[in-house]
């Protein structure tokens, strides 16, 4: 690869970190929604 | 002392800590998930928000190098998780008890959470970098290794129940899944492939380091919060169905009437 080989794709990184955000988010409210409905 | 052996002492002393927390456990609430889990939130914000927004683009890959701040830091805790529920899978066999038991179910959990959001971020990088969604890289196919076998291990464990047994093979099959995550650390040094060799702040130029330890620490006071919590939910959950009612002998299989051989 070479220097600046890559132009733009912040929609990559939009993806990675929209994902694990959501990610996170889910498992603390799967972890809410278990400790309410066993 | 270095600020990278002051990063690695603090690092020791959290999961020291978040151990002897899970030796103790109780089934009362406690406020110290909520501290620690949202002050790994905000430290993760900042990080990110730097990250993205303050830090410079990185030489090569430009603006997709930002998916650094949020990809090593996953990758770090993801590792430093499973070797959590390694200790603590020690813990559970050697003593029996139902804490450690509960412990051992929360770290395998969040490490697999982790270990998911590690392959799904890693996936979404190779694409504009490798050209490619998915390789089988010696890194890669390690990793997904290891993602699958942590995550069957949830399953057959949710699937065994909550009897003792289920709980000697929770700990077994840990210890034996473990033995894979040196060689998903080290791949990237043995085979030395597709895959860049180990990224620390030793690796990056200065600009890059604050964003990339904030993120790091943040992501893992979240893993010791969220550990936490799931750790006293699944307590709560073993010693209800400990205390639950049993269940009703099972019924005789029907028997045909025997036949006397008499004719009506």
């Amino acid at each position: 690869m070479t220097q600046g080989m890559i132009q733009g794709g912040w929609e990559y990184v939009w993806a990675a970190y929209s994902v694990s955000w959501l990610m996170i988010v889910c498992y603390i409210f799967l972890h809410y929604w278990r400790g309410r409905h066993g | 002392m270095s600020e990278k052996q002051i990063a690695g002492i603090i690092m020791l002393v959290l999961l020291v800590v978040l151990t002897f927390r899970l030796s103790k456990l109780k089934t009362t609430a406690s406020k110290d998930q909520l501290v620690i889990g949202g002050l790994g939130l905000l430290l993760m914000l900042a990080g990110h928000y730097i990250g993205l927004f303050v830090a410079p683009k990185e030489a090569m890959m430009g603006d997709v190098g930002r998916i650094l701040y949020v990809h090593v830091p996953t990758a770090w805790t993801a590792l430093v998780t499973f070797l959590l529920a390694f200790v603590v899978a020690i813990a559970s066999l050697w003593t029996g008890k139902r804490h450690w038991d509960a412990g051992l179910i929360a770290a395998v959990e969040v490490g697999v959470l982790f270990s998911v959001m590690l392959t799904l971020q890693g996936s979404i990088w190779a694409k504009p970098t490798w050209n490619t969604w998915w390789t089988w890289d010696p890194r890669l196919t390690t990793t997904a290794i290891m993602v699958l076998s942590f995550a069957g291990l949830l399953i057959l464990r949710k699937v065994m129940g909550p009897s003792k047994r289920a709980a000697v093979f929770m700990a077994v099959g840990t210890i034996i899944a473990f033995t894979n995550v040196p060689i998903v650390y080290f791949s990237v040094k043995w085979w030395n492939t597709l895959h860049q060799n180990f990224s620390s702040t030793d690796t990056i130029s200065s600009p890059m380091v604050l964003p990339l330890r904030l993120a790091a620490f943040g992501m893992l006071f979240l893993m010791c919060g969220l550990v936490l919590a799931r750790a006293r939910q699944s307590l709560k959950q073993l010693e209800f169905q400990d205390h639950a009612p049993d269940l009703p002998p099972e019924s005789k299989p029907l028997e045909l009437e025997k036949h006397t051989g008499e004719s009506q």
